[in-house]
């Protein structure tokens, strides 16, 4: 039995955390990162974009702090947030750690005119899936991002749905499925395989026959 | 297609689709699978069937209406959905709720999550061939929602608590039902126990099968009963306690490997600490209002509605209205039974959220499916994606 159940094991309680005060001063000496006027019962931080990254990682690896779980990475559209100045969109980061209890959130602002934000997958694995998310919902760029590509709405659905200018009723209609073969052979490349020629998708439910652009005798 | 493999060697790989209408996905998910012989040699998962756009819907109507929707997150506990959301609101508005609504509160959410890892464990073993933990299991599910359909009418969407408080208080009777069915959770446990336990054929269909390391699983945000399996002894009832969990007692349950079986077997056992919880929490439960009386949240009586003024304009605005949390960004989460269930609210000071993110525990785990799968065998996909529990209504949203 590998999974245990003894009660004579005790479980291994977090540490305490870093305070927030504490946390939120040293943010700002290193990352210029100020409280979010919008934080009223958490910690959230605002950083710029430039030092999001640096920001982000420094969270991770300071060995008294540790936010080794991103959580998730969430969209806002402040287009008709009331007495809302400044960029349109915000991005946030909620981290929490494994080894202390402590809990932050780190925000970016970002502008309509370069809705771009530099991608953090590399730092989290989750964060590959919960960037194409928020890109697929408000359209948010994520630099960096391998294949940044919709994942709760179909591939050939145009514009942001949670965008406050998108409307509530518009319906978008899917014809073809998306085959996946970009995931797919990024996958095998990431393994070592090498792609020699693409073939017609074999049977499988829900399966649609394509034709593949296939050069011939391709070789990348 | 044809691939050179890593080793240099030409090889056809077959591709193939698993779902999304696969019996053992249990919900509409699809993975594109390239096959080497009987080797899944990639994966590629999509999501998004469900997708019904929650996080849109939930933006038109008042902090009231999200209630309904969010039962259709994660259907098999959907009380857990309830209970966190209004959490989350309740946090905003600072309010805490009697103690009779906690303790109750605390039982129904780990009978909820006990009836989840009832359908999680016993779908995920109908998917390996072992059909009769399907009826024990299912059995005792039956009589948990006998007793919801007597709490508040509904079987599977329960939307049973308000903000501030609970839809009604427990029937007479409550007490001795949820104690009857505890025990006849622990007698269909123990069977299953029986029979999957030390089972030859089960353990050679999941030991060592989906390894997912400790450093993984943090990386994909895993949360609950998975990433327990991986060895990481976290639990939001014990790291971050609320509504008294610090005062139960209950072990976390750890596994060592991180396999197919452990993620099994953790939900094996958390079950039985649920059911000790519930009956401590039992002995808790005091007669007491189960609705706070703060007006910004809770309806006054009928009786005052009828014969005062202020409480009848109260009840207007509830009613019409809705609840106004102040303007501000707010993340709450619990311990739902596949991991941390959070919301992260942003409130414009009016009656409709602004904006509600939902952290569903089980984005995390699908995220990571590509990788589990690959080098595995193809027949192991089922029971590798049953144990880490896809509820697609919390995926898709």
């Amino acid at each position: 039995m590998s999974a245990t159940h003894d009660s004579t094991i005790p479980s291994t309680p977090l540490a305490a955390g870093v305070p927030a005060d504490a946390l939120l001063a040293r943010l700002a000496e290193r990352f210029q990162a100020v409280r979010d006027p919008l934080d009223r019962w958490d910690l959230t931080v605002l950083v710029a974009r430039e030092q999001m990254r640096d920001c982000l990682r420094f969270l991770r690896d300071e060995p008294d702090l540790r936010f080794d779980m991103l959580l998730d990475v969430s969209g806002v559209d402040y287009l008709a947030f009331p007495g809302h100045r400044g960029a349109r969109f915000a991005v946030q980061y909620p981290l929490k750690s494994t080894a202390f209890r402590h809990r932050i959130r780190v925000k970016v602002m970002v502008d309509e005119n370069d809705c771009t934000v530099p991608s953090v997958h590399d730092l989290w694995k989750i964060a590959d899936w919960s960037e194409r998310e928020t890109w697929d919902q408000y359209g948010i760029v994520f630099a960096g991002h391998p294949n940044l590509k919709r994942l709760l709405n179909h591939h050939e659905f145009s514009g942001h749905p949670l965008r406050k200018d998108y409307p509530c009723q518009k319906r978008q209609k899917l014809s073809v499925n998306d085959p996946m073969d970009d995931q797919l052979e990024a996958r095998l490349v990431a393994r070592g395989y090498t792609v020699v020629e693409r073939g017609d998708r074999d049977l499988g439910t829900g399966a649609i026959t394509h034709s593949a652009a296939v050069t011939p005798g391709a070789t990348p | 297609m044809k691939v050179l493999t890593p080793e240099g060697e030409h090889a056809h790989l077959m591709t193939v689709n698993l779902g999304p209408a696969h019996p053992a996905t249990h919900g509409t998910l699809r993975i594109a699978a390239a096959l080497d012989g009987e080797t899944i040699a990639g994966a590629a998962c999509e999501m998004g069937y469900l997708h019904r756009g929650f996080e849109k819907m939930v933006e038109q109507g008042t902090y009231q209406m999200v209630l309904p929707f969010t039962d259709r997150l994660n259907y098999c506990s959907a009380m857990i959905n309830n209970i966190a959301f209004c959490k989350a609101v309740e946090k905003m508005f600072a309010v805490e709720v009697p103690e009779r609504c906690i303790v109750l509160r605390v039982i129904l959410m780990e009978l909820s999550r006990i009836i989840d890892h009832l359908v999680c464990v016993c779908t995920n073993l109908v998917d390996l061939g072992a059909l009769t933990n399907f009826w024990y299991f299912f059995n005792v599910r039956e009589e948990v929602y006998i007793v919801w359909e007597k709490l508040c009418g509904a079987r599977l969407t329960n939307t049973v608590t308000r903000i501030g408080g609970m839809y009604r208080d427990a029937y007479p009777g409550f007490e001795d039902d949820v104690a009857r069915v505890l025990t006849r959770i622990e007698a269909a446990v123990a069977e299953v126990r029986g029979l999957i336990e030390k089972n030859k054929i089960f353990m050679d269909r999941t030991k060592d099968i989906c390894v997912v390391s400790a450093e993984q699983a943090v990386s994909y945000g895993w949360t609950g009963p998975c990433l327990r399996a991986s060895g990481v002894d976290r639990d939001m009832r014990k790291d971050e306690p609320y509504y008294g969990y610090e005062t139960y007692q209950f072990d976390t349950v750890v596994g060592t490997t991180g396999d197919t079986y452990d993620r099994i077997m953790i939900r094996i056992y958390e079950m039985l600490e649920s059911v000790s919880i519930c009956r401590q929490a039992l002995g808790r439960l005091k007669p007491g209002p189960v609705n706070t009386s703060d007006a910004r949240l809770s309806l006054p009586s009928r009786q005052q509605v009828y014969h005062d003024m202020e409480a009848l304009i109260n009840n207007f605005k509830l009613i019409y209205e809705g609840v106004r949390p102040p303007a501000g960004e707010c993340y709450d989460a619990v311990e739902a039974a596949n991991g941390e269930l959070g919301f992260l609210i942003t409130s414009d000071g009016g009656t409709n959220p602004y904006r509600i993110k939902v952290r569903p525990p089980c984005f995390t785990q699908y995220a990571a499916l590509s990788e589990m799968l690959e080098g595995e065998l193809v027949a192991d996909f089922a029971a590798s994606l049953g144990s880490i529990n896809i509820i697609a209504g919390e995926l898709d949203r």
